[in-house]
């Protein structure tokens, strides 16, 4: 039978990896990590924009310790398969870049290892706890936040003038706004709602006062659709069924040409897409103004938070206090958060509050109209939920709830529906991994 | 057979002797034979033990034990033995049992279009009522010899509103067609399937159906059978083997199904990343990390194959059998 794909082949293929894994494990990589020298060579992993420039600025400056940075696809594309694979065959990073929601996950796996002990107090000190909160379980920390990116209102301000409108601050005003943005001008919408869009859909239940995993209990109790997360749904559900907004994904061209024809007034998400934005539509250059994010209850503001990645030390890791050595001067140093702003391309919100003011110098506002965006990202900041967890599987808890998130885009059940289907497909998974579960479902 | 002649025996000497060294002579051909046939059959066995039994018991292997760590699983990892957990939580998988669901509502539209769909044109090619025989034959063979990724890819561009020529010929029609809709997306596989594999399948009955004796066809016109009485009552029975082996080897394909949709993901939200189960085991590996929910998964597939041709083999040979009574 030539060309076909039989049984045998199929499970070849799927029985084999962990071969390959042990095979290549045999001629792993972490030989000659100690040049001759007498330089410490650390190999660092990260898709995040601007790192080369990072490396060559501490390169410059540390005689002792050398990094070897590999620029290798962001997560989502393959990165965390990447690294995930490269762990089970032993020779992972010394240091890998790691985004909040994936920590628990690669922490349980055993390829974050536990650095609580080489985490100097001088550094705890300086990051904000609710970032640090994010990558600490119970009282061991297997990461160091980078940025916190809270969530902040993009919006076009010249469209706002245009058409007349005020920029909202609670979330019954921004669905006023959405209806009489469709009211006014047919083919523009205020928002898009993002059928890929976990992330985003996180950052609006957190501020609900959602808790979509809890662990103070000693065990993982899931509940992706909580009160306040059902709110939330229902919420956007509204504007969905009125047409009030675009419901598509957002890593699409669709979305690019929604953003790059001004049909969309707003965007909301971290304020690291500040940076984004500029240097992917540099023509829109003074057009738009960042607001916070609109409030539940203005007299008890909160906030998520979406995107921002933290610096992990792999279990391969054969040197890590020089690993350390390197994370804290990228997420502390003045010198690191310049290289990365000199790229042009970022706006991250530094973990580290001492450096705010680096960002605030460093970062060039021409293109917000001399607005000063850190000083707003630094009032949003102080809005973070503390407490939030996020879940030991979490790319599996996103793909569900993003394809049920698309059928309900194509007209197939809801958002409330999609986030029982991510429950659903979640709970199989951490029960296959051994942890203690128990499930709060409504 | 050689050697007993060799044997120079004198014609009055001892009678008894010739069946003793005939028989010596004859273990010694049969262990011949016996080297012959392994040396033979080792790069077979060799295969089968390399791509098969092992990964098959590292499948099994792996879906009996885990890497655990107790509570929230921050603790060291141990590996441990942990019975029939990953089974259970496959088989409680929602999404899981979805995929199951989808692949059978698969099969029970692909397999009578397939086998049904590859005899009617294997037997009309036989019966001569198509000119060119050749040309038509190489033409639906030719799908085949396409690779299924570029298949799919080609189908993808066919399928994809916005730059599909068909779905705008349609517009044109004034009629909206939605081929990666809730309800048309697993008949939109269906069709890609067939598109690569009727040809050749074809090329099986109509092989088959060469080496059915003229003189039974002829008995049967000269019997008075028409052209269809003749394809359907007397050549279809006669391929009956053919008709049982393709269909086993439909059913296992389609039971695997997974590039197809796996490329289709890309611009449909009505195929999820665990759509079937092939899918899933991927899905599980690699995107979730979780070998011994992958592994698990795949052991039941491999049994749901071996259950299914099983069950189609012997039901077809109690067929055979009640026949010949």
């Amino acid at each position: 039978m030539p060309g076909r794909p039989s049984r045998r082949s199929m499970l070849a293929a799927t029985a084999a990896v962990p071969l390959t894994g042990a095979v290549s494990a045999c001629s792993g990589s972490s030989e000659a990590r100690v040049s001759s020298t007498g330089k410490t060579v650390i190999t660092f992993w990260s898709a995040l924009r601007g790192s080369q420039e990072v490396v060559d600025a501490f390169n410059k400056t540390h005689d002792r310790i050398q990094v070897d940075f590999q620029q290798i696809p962001s997560g989502g594309q393959g990165g965390y398969a990447k690294l995930s694979n490269a762990a089970r065959a032993g020779n992972s990073p010394d240091v890998a870049t790691i985004e909040y929601p994936q920590v628990p996950g690669f922490a349980i796996d055993g390829v974050a290892r536990d650095i609580t002990d080489l985490v100097s107090d001088t550094l705890r000190a300086k990051l904000l706890p609710q970032a640090l909160g994010l990558t600490t379980f119970q009282g061991k920390t297997f990461s160091v936040p980078l940025d916190v990116e809270p969530m902040v209102m993009h919006y076009r301000t010249d469209l706002f003038d245009r058409y007349g409108l005020q920029v909202p601050r609670t979330w019954d005003e921004f669905a006023e706004l959405a209806r009489t943005v469709r009211r006014k001008v047919s083919d523009r919408r205020l928002v898009l709602f993002p059928t890929d869009g976990m992330t985003q859909f996180a950052a609006y239940a957190w501020q609900a006062g959602a808790q979509w995993f809890d662990t103070s209990e000693g065990a993982w109790n899931v509940s992706l659709a909580d009160a306040p997360s059902r709110r939330v749904a229902a919420y956007w559900q509204g504007l969905i069924d009125q047409d009030d907004i675009f419901m598509n994904a957002v890593e699409s061209r669709q979305a690019d040409a929604q953003i790059g024809n001004g049909l969309v007034l707003t965007r909301l998400s971290g304020a690291w897409d500040a940076g984004a934005q500029m240097n992917a539509r540099p023509g829109q250059k003074g057009q738009w103004r960042i607001a916070p994010l609109p409030q539940w209850d203005t007299a008890r503001p909160a906030v998520g938070t979406h995107g921002g990645s933290t610096f992990a030390v792999t279990k391969d890791c054969r040197h890590p206090e020089a690993a350390m050595e390197f994370i804290e001067w990228q997420v502390s140093h003045p010198d690191a958060l310049r290289a990365r702003l000199s790229s042009g391309t970022s706006s991250q919100y530094p973990a580290v509050a001492a450096l705010i003011a680096v960002g605030r110098a460093a970062f060039d506002r021409s293109y917000y109209g001399g607005q000063d965006i850190y000083e707003l990202f630094e009032q949003e900041a102080a809005k973070i939920r503390d407490g939030w967890v996020w879940g030991p599987r979490m790319t599996a808890t996103q793909k569900v709830m993003q394809d049920a998130f698309a059928r309900a885009g194509a007209g197939r059940g809801s958002l409330v529906e999609s986030l029982r289907t991510a429950q659903e497909g979640t709970m199989p998974d951490l029960r296959a991994l051994g942890l203690s579960t128990t499930q709060h479902t409504t | 057979m050689t050697a007993t002649t060799q044997q120079p025996a004198p014609a009055t000497a001892a009678p008894p002797t010739a069946p003793v060294a005939g028989l010596r002579a004859r273990k010694a051909a049969r262990r011949r034979r016996l080297a012959a046939c392994g040396v033979l059959m080792t790069p077979f066995f060799a295969l089968l033990v390399t791509v098969f039994l092992i990964p098959v018991g590292t499948a099994v292997y792996l879906s009996f034990f885990s890497d655990d760590q107790p509570g929230l699983g921050f603790g060291p990892e141990r590996t441990v033995f942990v019975g029939l957990r990953s089974y259970a939580a496959v088989l409680t998988d929602p999404t899981f049992l979805g995929g199951l669901g989808t692949v059978t509502l698969y099969c029970l539209i692909y397999l009578p279009l397939m086998v049904g769909g590859a005899l009617v044109l294997a037997l009309l090619l036989d019966s001569g009522v198509v000119r060119l025989r050749a040309w038509a034959q190489l033409g639906l063979f030719l799908p085949h010899a396409v690779p299924g990724i570029i298949a799919a890819l080609i189908w993808l561009y066919l399928y994809t509103p916005g730059i599909s020529p068909i779905i705008d010929l349609f517009a044109k029609a004034d009629i909206t067609i939605d081929f990666l809709g809730v309800h048309t997306v697993v008949p939109s596989i269906v069709n890609i399937a067939l598109w690569s594999n009727l040809g050749y399948n074809m090329v099986v009955f109509y092989a088959a159906l060469q080496a059915v004796p003229r003189e039974v066809i002829e008995a049967s016109v000269v019997d008075g059978a028409g052209p269809v009485r003749t394809a359907l009552q007397v050549k279809t029975p006669l391929v009956r083997a053919s008709i049982v082996m393709v269909a086993i080897f439909t059913l296992i394909w389609a039971l695997q199904l997974f590039t197809e949709p796996m490329l289709l993901n890309l611009s449909s939200p009505m195929i999820s990343s665990r759509f079937s189960p092939s899918m899933y085991i991927y899905d599980a590996a690699f995107t979730r990390n979780n070998y011994s929910l992958a592994a698990a998964a795949s052991v039941v597939l491999l049994l749901c194959t071996i259950a299914l041709s099983y069950g189609v083999t012997r039901w077809t040979s109690r067929a055979d059998a009640q026949e010949a009574r």
